[in-house]
């Protein structure tokens, strides 16, 4: 039998909690199960497994790379050409502690933000299963099971207060 | 006439002036309204436009055109000469443009990233108008250096690229620091600009069609509010907040190391680096003011979102703002005035009684006598034109202040023989264009972008809730962040 997507739509947080819990109750695991909200949602309020993200680590890779950089432009572009100029030091440290910091910090926020594009596969213009109501507030739950289950779910859901259970394909957003 | 009647007896009164003074939905966290509804109003914002808009855009359009396209061409062609600038203050305006530019700029990352580091519920509804002020100031800031280089063609020098012989620009000197770190918060405030912006670009797709939502389609870079989209947003935002603070700290000081690294009257002090953070957010809250009570009366459905709430909230910080402002201001003074150095004399007596004094005198007025008055008294505070003229003040005051440490502290030095007064001559014009395409970038983002970030309000909402302890109902905030 072929898996069908279904989407169950919610007004709250607490209805749709639960049916998660029921959802797995009925043998769709987690990675069967998607949840888009229109405004962030702590994955613990929905007893959902904690999301994974690199962000944070790009972040760190940004900030060395920039650290780096910095110390290349600070202490390795004046001795590439070097200029005495009467008493100064060559590469005073001072000052370069200003280039590192800021290149420091440009390449970490350059690796953030390049961080939510790569982990989120931002862009991406291709068909998509969605549904407009989850902007207005909705909380949308996508869950994959297989279609001679789907009215056996779909009472169960219903119970626990879902607005709408239907099928749904990717479209264009 | 037709704004000010709306203050007059008997005029429209605001939507949180229905309410009972104990009511919990005067304040938004606990005024909400569905979700889908909320979508409504910031499109509606976006897409209602009267003649009076257009009329306003066509003017400032007008000025962009000639007082910075054309003055600005005209002096590429004719070089430097026809500006002001010359022996002794060959930094005239287009710096003071610049330092002013980034001290507005400070306003976003403040309210944006400080009080979303602090949980500062009261930022949520114009966390965006503010990083916005960030991103159009950055840009004039910008183009003011650009103006100050000349030959603008040359800015590539200070690229970090080397020359012919292979001689890279000195990284020891402020004015390199200037462009790493005015690089850095351009780039970094634009992101964070960005970064929020996705989910209610998305909202704005859904809502629109035609050329709309191809444009908002594109923006919203498919974005559809998973749960792993969700988390890394979020976990870039935190990252934000925390980063973009000491960046911004940097970059005005850096700014202000411009000055104080020169062993000139007026400028060679310690302090000149917090003192300038301090100006910037002082000039950028009083912008935000002003900002703020446009968007309430100009754009529909704002008085939903932005509330006297907000300009209270506001004009305390703008009060905290203003107490150390003073303090830095009189610390900077006694130093220098007890120091006995006699250039330093000869210009603080120039300041007090000289042909500028005007200025000195109005800074002072301005920047600390009139917010110290009456940003105390709460009527003032939640009365939006009030705290807007305030903003206004503060920053004509702020405006004066870099005019001051500029082209007049340069006039007074330690060679008499050079002392001439600064005339501005095309700066005056530059300076109009750099303003008007501020207001018009501002005037064409509330037509494109949601200015209120709606996602953000719905989460404050969703965590808002009123709790009964004891005989009194209060309000509760759950941690959803």
């Amino acid at each position: 039998m072929a898996d069908i997507t279904l989407l169950a739509l919610f007004e709250d947080i607490d209805p749709a909690a639960d049916a998660i819990e029921k959802l797995r109750h009925m043998g769709v695991t987690d990675d069967h199960i998607n949840v888009l909200s229109g405004a962030p949602i702590p994955y613990k309020m929905l007893g959902r497994p904690h999301p994974h993200t690199n962000v944070s680590k790009l972040s760190l890779g940004g900030a060395i790379a920039g650290a780096l950089f910095g110390l290349f432009l600070n202490f390795g572009t004046p001795n590439m050409y070097y200029i005495p100029v009467g008493g100064q030091y060559i590469t005073p440290i001072p000052p370069g502690l200003i280039v590192l910091f800021e290149m420091t910090m440009l390449f970490a926020l350059l690796a953030t933000f390049l961080g939510v594009f790569l982990d989120s596969y931002f862009p991406n213009y291709r068909p998509m299963e969605y549904t407009p109501e989850i902007s207005d507030g909705k909380i949308g739950i996508f869950f994959k099971c297989a279609e001679n289950e789907q009215t056996k779910i779909a009472d169960a859901l219903g119970v626990l207060g879902a607005e709408t259970i239907k099928p749904v394909e990717a479209q264009q957003l | 006439m037709a704004v000010l009647s709306k203050y007059l007896p008997g005029a429209k009164k605001a939507r949180e002036d229905h309410f009972e003074k104990d009511d919990p939905r005067q304040y938004l966290m606990h005024d909400p309204i569905p979700r889908g509804q909320m979508n409504e109003m910031v499109m509606e914002s976006m897409h209602v436009t009267s003649w009076k808009f257009w009329m306003v855009f066509g003017i400032l359009s007008v000025l962009v055109a000639v007082c910075f396209f054309y003055a600005w061409g005209y002096m590429i062609a004719e070089g430097l000469w026809v500006a002001g600038v010359m022996r002794p203050a060959y930094w005239g305006i287009f710096l003071v443009n610049t330092v002013f530019w980034i001290g507005i700029s400070h306003a976003g990352t403040f309210i944006s990233a400080i009080l979303r580091v602090f949980k500062a519920e009261f930022r949520r509804p114009f966390t965006r108008a503010a990083e916005l002020m960030t991103t159009f100031g950055l840009i004039q800031a910008g183009a003011s250096i650009f103006m100050h280089l000349g030959r603008v063609w040359l800015s590539y020098w200070m690229f970090p690229l080397p020359n012919q012989r292979e001689l890279w620009p000195n990284f020891h000197s402020p004015l390199m620091w200037d462009l790493l770190a005015i690089t850095t918060y351009v780039l970094g405030s634009t992101m964070y600009l960005y970064l929020p912006l996705i989910p209610d670009l998305a909202m704005a797709r859904d809502r629109s069609t035609g050329w709309r939502k191809t444009f908002y389609r594109i923006l919203a870079l498919g974005f559809r509010g998973t749960e792993g989209e969700w988390r890394h947003l979020h976990t870039a935002m935190n990252f934000f907040a925390f980063a973009i603070i000491p960046v911004m700290f940097s970059v005005h000081t850096i700014v202000s190391w411009d000055f104080a690294m020169a062993m000139r009257p007026g400028w060679s002090s310690s302090v000149f680096g917090p003192y300038f953070v301090l100006g910037a957010l002082h000039s950028g809250m009083g912008a935000v003011a002003i900002v703020l009570f446009i968007m309430r009366y100009t754009m529909k459905h704002m008085d939903y979102f932005i509330r006297k709430e907000h300009f209270d909230a506001l004009g305390k910080l703008m009060m905290m703002v203003s107490f150390t402002y003073a303090y830095f201001i009189f610390n900077d003074y006694i130093i220098q005035w007890y120091g006995g150095n006699l250039a330093t004399d000869n210009l603080l007596h120039w300041l007090e009684e000289g042909p500028m004094s005007w200025m000195f005198y109005q800074m002072i007025l301005f920047n600390i006598v009139i917010p110290f008055a009456v940003l105390w008294i709460p009527k003032v505070r939640q009365t939006p034109w009030l705290l807007a003229i305030v903003g206004l003040l503060i920053n004509i005051g702020m405006y004066w202040e870099r005019y001051i440490i500029i082209p007049v502290m340069l006039t007074i030095n330690n060679m008499p023989f050079t002392w001439k007064l600064y005339e501005p001559r095309i700066e005056i014009y530059l300076t109009i264009g750099t303003f008007a395409l501020f207001l018009l970038f501002y005037m064409a983002a509330s037509r494109l972008i949601p200015l209120i970030p709606v996602w953000e309000v719905q989460e404050g909402q969703m965590a808002h809730t009123m709790r009964k302890i004891g005989k009194a109902n209060v309000s509760t905030i759950s941690d959803f962040e």
